[in-house]
């Protein structure tokens, strides 16, 4: 039986959210949730989050368990160095052992680095995967804020699934108009709601790729398991009349190469994509014809994780197939860039 | 269910970890969960996967389940010992012959010997013959190897050996069953100075807390080597005999840890290409009573002086010495020189009763690295308050079966390696 690389990494998921977003509140109901057992979560500020009457024991200074069974875990030095302790405490037998990481992200804080440490730390590479970027959006005040702050922007550009919140506050025209914003920026997200911080953990895992072996959570991570299918054009109109945001800087763009590639030509082709707009690339994430065989890639800057070789086509579908979500880059540009280094290759 | 002593590693025991290990499938065995170190693979005629295995004790025998499926795993024979004093404990199988030891719970009773079975129709076992080993001083077979399809190594005792302390009843013997239906004695060996008429003198003993005889465990003989069996000797060490003349059978290697560790020495697995031996102890105290019970590296180029050079990294004592039952180490995969089976040099197996089974990256012998292991949470109505995996056995196709040795069964796991 071939070794499945993923099936041995612990998941971890990602909650970004600008300041506002109610991530606090969210967090602080997610510790009590009765399914929370085995889960550990991180937590910039512990101070925020009012746990001390539900802490069963500290075990370290800075995990402490919660009588569901959850850890919640500070951030000490850096979040590396967290993750790295969790992990070696896990092994040891010194904290109670857990299946999944949720890290909370401070609402001014670009996410991009969290994800790049999973995939550029060797050790934490090894024993940690991104499970999904969970971001919350203020439905009441999303709109203002991703005119004036980049942030939210940035945010909603990185997320795997989206929960809009403080709903109440809103209207449904409002939030029309929001879910339009937010597909304008990043059309694959999963557009959810979340009323007063009430979620449920389910919600927030299950979202990448758990395994090299494909079936229909392959095209479920590759958002192929949506009416939508790659080839169609977000939706538009809305948004061209939204205040202040007449033309997103930020794009999804979704190519497909129907020739196979060789993997010095597709690996080419994206190290001078980053070269010349390295900055500019927000996310990365497709299915790649390696000479016949489906290899999935993912990046998120311009930092990628190692590509992962599946067992077999998750579909009848051989073609390659990458979405790109970036910041002034056109479809064309994109495109002909990698007909060229296909052409120099050749 | 959490309380507030979780936090302690020892009050963990219901907590399944797991570290690069996923269960793929797991089976209560009908309520008789409880399995001794006997655990082997039949490919059937018509293709299926049959895992046999021995229970610990009474009273059942053995138990067939068919793991074409592993995820579905399902038990397709189980059988009934005749009485509440014998058990079954080890079984091997070659094609479609299997060997399933007897052994009584005192001495000079029956059925104390081993039995053959025809299992082509694995569903109904046919017993061809019964070797009996019973006697004044035997208790019959403890452990089988038998790889070949035609010799069964047996740690036994015989009806007329007469050890001098009681504990040093299971000797190594020999037993031809070229055909099957007449099992014959062809060699035995058992530690100089144990039987009652030896010239040299008894044995030293452990000190009593840790004295568990002088007898024979695991009588390993592979076919790269056809004329070594490598013996866990139990208190005597770890043995290997030339067996070339199984009427004359003598000792090339020695290599004992104990005095000063706790003896026990369980099973020698030579890895032929590097030149190394893993040897493993067997724990048979509770709650770390005889810690520390080890995995060892020895490094086997000279038979004449074997030199350990190294152990597998133990499972954190605080995390299970005191979680409840056995904690340290047991059975190994035995890279059972058999198509059915995983055969490695660098990875090994090894179940360590509280803390689970494991799996070791030996590439670097003076270095070994755990790389993945699966620690079940308690099993219901568990008597020692904590799992503890007994035995063994990974497939050609990579899956792990571990089993309990109280009620929990049987464990399919992939490595995630």
């Amino acid at each position: 039986m071939k070794r499945d690389p993923l099936a041995g990494k612990i998941p971890v998921s990602l909650i970004t959210g600008f300041l506002g977003s109610g991530k606090t509140t969210l967090i602080t109901r997610l510790l009590r949730h009765p399914d929370m057992n085995r889960v550990a979560v991180v937590i910039n500020e512990i101070g925020e989050i009012g746990i001390d009457n539900d802490l069963v024991k500290m075990s370290s200074e800075n995990v402490s368990l919660l009588a569901n069974g959850c850890l919640c875990c500070s951030v000490r030095t850096d979040l590396q160095e967290t993750l790295r302790e969790l992990f070696g405490e896990r092994r040891a037998g010194q904290i109670p052992d857990f299946d999944r990481v949720i890290i909370e992200t401070t609402g001014l804080a670009d996410p991009a680095p969290v994800i790049q440490t999973l995939a550029s730390d060797t050790m934490l590479g090894a024993h940690y995967r991104l499970d999904g970027v969970i971001t919350l959006v203020d439905a009441a005040n999303a709109l203002t804020q991703l005119a004036e702050f980049p942030e939210p922007e940035h945010q909603i550009a990185l997320a795997d699934r989206i929960f809009l919140t403080k709903c109440d506050l809103s209207t449904e025209p409002a939030m029309a108009e929001l879910t339009t914003a937010i597909a304008l920026i990043n059309p694959r997200a999963d557009i959810r709601r979340c009323s007063q911080g009430e979620i449920d953990p389910s919600d927030l895992i299950g979202i990448g790729l758990t395994s090299a072996r494909a079936g229909n959570d392959t095209l479920h991570f590759l958002g192929e398991l949506k009416s939508r299918s790659v080839d169609d054009t977000p939706p538009a109109y809305l948004g061209q009349r939204l205040p202040a945001r007449h033309d997103p800087a930020v794009k999804t763009l979704s190519l497909r190469f129907d020739a196979p590639f060789t993997w010095a030509t597709f690996s080419a082709a994206m190290e001078l994509v980053i070269s010349l707009r390295g900055k500019d690339l927000l996310r990365v994430k497709g299915i790649v014809n390696v000479e016949g065989n489906p290899v999935v890639v993912q990046g998120v800057g311009h930092v990628f994780h190692p590509p992962l070789p599946l067992d077999r086509w998750p579909s009848a579908d051989t073609g390659s197939r990458v979405v790109f979500i970036t910041r002034n880059i056109d479809e064309a540009s994109l495109r002909s860039l990698f007909q060229a280094v296909s052409l120099m290759q050749a | 269910m959490n309380t507030p002593e979780m936090m302690t590693p020892k009050n963990r025991a219901q907590q399944t970890m797991a570290h690069n290990m996923t269960l793929v499938g797991h089976h209560e065995l009908d309520g008789f969960g409880g399995m001794g170190e006997g655990i082997a693979m039949q490919k059937t005629d018509d293709g299926r996967r049959i895992l046999w295995m021995a229970h610990e004790s009474a009273p059942k025998n053995f138990t067939g389940v068919d793991v074409t499926d592993p995820k579905s795993p399902r038990v397709i024979v189980q059988t009934e010992l005749p009485h509440m004093k014998v058990r079954s404990n080890s079984l091997d199988v070659v094609g479609n012959l299997m060997v399933v030891a007897n052994q009584t719970k005192e001495v000079n009773m029956k059925p104390a010997g081993f039995n053959v079975y025809d299992i082509s129709i694995p569903e109904q076992p046919k017993l061809i013959s019964h070797f009996d080993c019973s006697g004044p001083y035997s208790r019959g077979v403890h452990a089988v190897w038998f790889v070949d399809g035609k010799t069964v190594h047996i740690a036994s005792g015989a009806p007329d050996f007469q050890p001098h302390n009681a504990k040093d009843d299971q000797i190594y013997r020999i037993i031809d069953i070229s055909n099957p239906a007449m099992p014959v004695e062809t060699g035995r060996w058992w530690y100089p100075g144990t039987r009652v008429g030896d010239t040299t003198p008894p044995p030293p003993r452990l000190p009593e807390q840790f004295d568990t005889g002088f007898r024979a465990h695991n009588t390993n003989v592979f076919p790269q080597h056809p004329n070594r069996a490598y013996v866990g000797y139990i208190d005597g060490g770890a043995i290997v005999l030339d067996i070339s003349k199984p009427s004359d059978i003598k000792m090339v290697s020695h290599w004992n840890h104990s005095p000063p560790f706790n003896g026990f020495t369980h099973t020698v697995l030579p890895l032929f290409e590097r030149g190394l031996w893993v040897v493993s102890d067997e724990c048979v105290q509770d709650d770390g009573k005889d810690w520390p019970k080890l995995v060892w590296m020895v490094d086997a180029r000279s038979d004449a002086n074997p030199v350990p050079i190294s152990t597998f990294p133990a499972p954190p004592y605080d995390a299970f010495a005191k979680r409840g039952g056995r904690f340290g180490a047991h059975n190994l995969h035995e890279n059972l020189p058999l198509p059915v089976s995983f055969q490695s040099e660098t990875l090994i197996i090894g179940t360590f009763f509280n803390a689970g089974v494991r799996v070791y990256d030996t590439s670097n012998p003076y270095q070994v690295e755990e790389v993945a292991y699966f620690v079940p949470g308690t099993p219901r109505l568990a008597p020692a308050g904590a799992v503890q995996l007994n035995d063994v056995f990974v497939d050609d196709r990579k899956l792990v079966y571990t089993m309990d040795r109280f009620g929990g069964g049987l464990y399919i796991l992939e490595m995630n390696l």
